[in-house]
Order: structure tokens, then sequence, then C-alpha cells
């Protein structure tokens, strides 16, 4: 047996506006401070994978890079 | 196993030169912290995404001229700003510059985020990147800077080139720039992200 709303279609329609609105008032995102939102923005931000296959070849093509110039020089101690 | 890159900073071994696999992890301590500073720097996903590519390959290729008087992060951060700056100038002198569709607005979200996530993550970067090229070089640096937890006034001043008092004095300004900007980008301001002023 087909199960029918005891909704009106006026009463259905303010009731779906109603759940629009409320999926629009979802907790409010509050931040103290301009860098703690930039915070929050940058943990949400992921590096596109494209960028270390990329990277890889690139680097692949390169020789190793040499020891630093102190280091040759000194052989490892800092100057 | 290999110790984290960003564990052994300041050691011997970690200065000068690393091994492929001691670059993948410095790459992945801090691909983030760039990818997201060229992002908002330049406001376009697919030139943050080219830019993180020749930070690295410009780190890679100098190594030998890191001498560890300053963090990898720093080191790296100095790269980007001034890779940034150098593209910056040549679309200006070219007059060229970025599109306005839609890929200037957009970050990428986690993989994991829920479809819900990945729409409330692209509106808030929208207005966070809106906020931010309405401010001057200055300031987005300096709050892009500032926010990242790594770094100290000492290093944000020291990559700005300015003294780390000069830094907290801009700090509240562009802070309370952005605030205002931020505010201004909101379509619906009882329902969205704010900023406390």
């Amino acid at each position: 047996m087909k199960h029918q709303s005891k909704l009106n279609p006026e009463q259905q329609q303010s009731r779906q506006v109603g759940t629009e609105q409320q999926a629009r008032q979802q907790p409010a995102l509050e931040f103290a401070t301009a860098e703690e939102l930039l915070r929050y923005d940058a943990a949400h931000t992921t590096v596109p994978a494209g960028v270390e296959r990329r990277l890889q070849k690139s680097a692949g093509d390169l020789p190793r890079p040499k020891p630093a110039w102190w280091k040759r020089l000194w052989g490892g101690t800092k100057p | 196993m290999n110790e984290p890159v960003a564990e052994r900073e300041g050691s011997d071994e970690a200065l000068g030169s690393l091994a492929p696999s001691e670059f993948a992890d410095l790459y992945a301590a801090h691909s983030r912290a760039i990818y997201y500073l060229t992002l908002r720097f330049l406001g376009d996903p697919q030139k943050a995404e080219d830019a993180t590519h020749d930070v690295f390959l410009k780190a890679f290729r100098k190594m030998d001229q890191f001498r560890g008087e300053a963090s990898w992060r720093t080191w790296l951060y100095r790269i980007a700003i001034n890779h940034c700056r150098n593209l910056q100038q040549a679309w200006h002198s070219r007059h060229l510059f970025s599109n306005a569709d839609e890929a200037v607005w957009e970050n990428t979200p986690a993989t994991t985020d829920s479809p819900l996530r990945v729409l409330e993550t692209k509106e808030l970067g929208e207005r966070i990147q809106a906020a931010l090229d309405g401010l001057s070089e200055e300031y987005r640096l300096l709050l892009l800077l500032v926010a990242d937890e790594e770094l100290s006034y000492e290093q944000v001043g020291a990559l700005t080139g300015q003294s780390p008092d000069a830094v907290r004095g801009k700090l509240h300004r562009a802070r309370k720039a952005f605030a205002v900007l931020f505010k201004k980008s909101d379509p619906l301001p009882e329902h969205e992200a704010s900023i406390k002023t």
C-alpha cells in the first residue's frame, strides 16, 4: 500500500524551505584572527599529486647535488 | 627508517646534501606550506602548482647553498617568495593577468572530505582569496607567513626584511584590513565563517 504524506503541498513546500534554511544554518565557523582562518584554510588544502610526480621526473633528470661548499672545504665541519 | 627532515634541522648531516629519500622527506614536511603560500600569493591553483614544483626543483639544485643558518622551512619560503615575485613582475611587465575564471578561486580540498565539506572549503577559499587580493602584497605576505605556526616573528621579519617589532605592528593593521575585506566578501553574513574583530 502506498504511503501518503500527511502534509498538503503547501505544508510540504514550507517544510522543504525549513530544511534548506536549517542546512544553511550550520554552526558558523568563527575565528579569532585572520591567521587562524588561514591556518584552517591551509589545513584543508592538499598539494596536487601531480607536483610530486613532476618533481620526481625533473629531479631525476638532474645530477645529484654536490655537498655544501663548506662541507667540501672543511670536511663536514660547520663554519 | 629515515628520521624526518624537520627533526634533523641544524645537524651537520642534514645540511648541504640530501639523498633522494631525504629530499622526499623534505618535500613531505614542507610542500603543503609552500603550496599554500604560492596558492594564496598568486591566487591561481595552476600557477601555484607550477611554482611549488619550481621552488622544490630550485631547492634541489641549490642544496649546496643551504648553510643551515636558517631552517629548511625558512629557506624554502625565501625561494618561494622570490619565485612568486619574479613571476608577478614578469606578468605585469607583459600586461598579462590571471584569468578571471572559476579556477582563480579554487583550492584543492582534501580528498577525504565530504561533498558538503568540499563545497564549504571552496566557498571559504574564494572568500579568503578575495580578501587577500584586496590587501597590499606586504600585508598579504605577512599574514600568510604569520599563519605558519612553525615561523617565529623573528623568522617572518627576516623573510620580509624588517624587525620583529615592525612585523607585530604591521600585523595588527593587516589583520584589521583583512577582517574588513573578508566581511565584505560574505554573501550571507549570519551563516558563514567570520573573524572576531
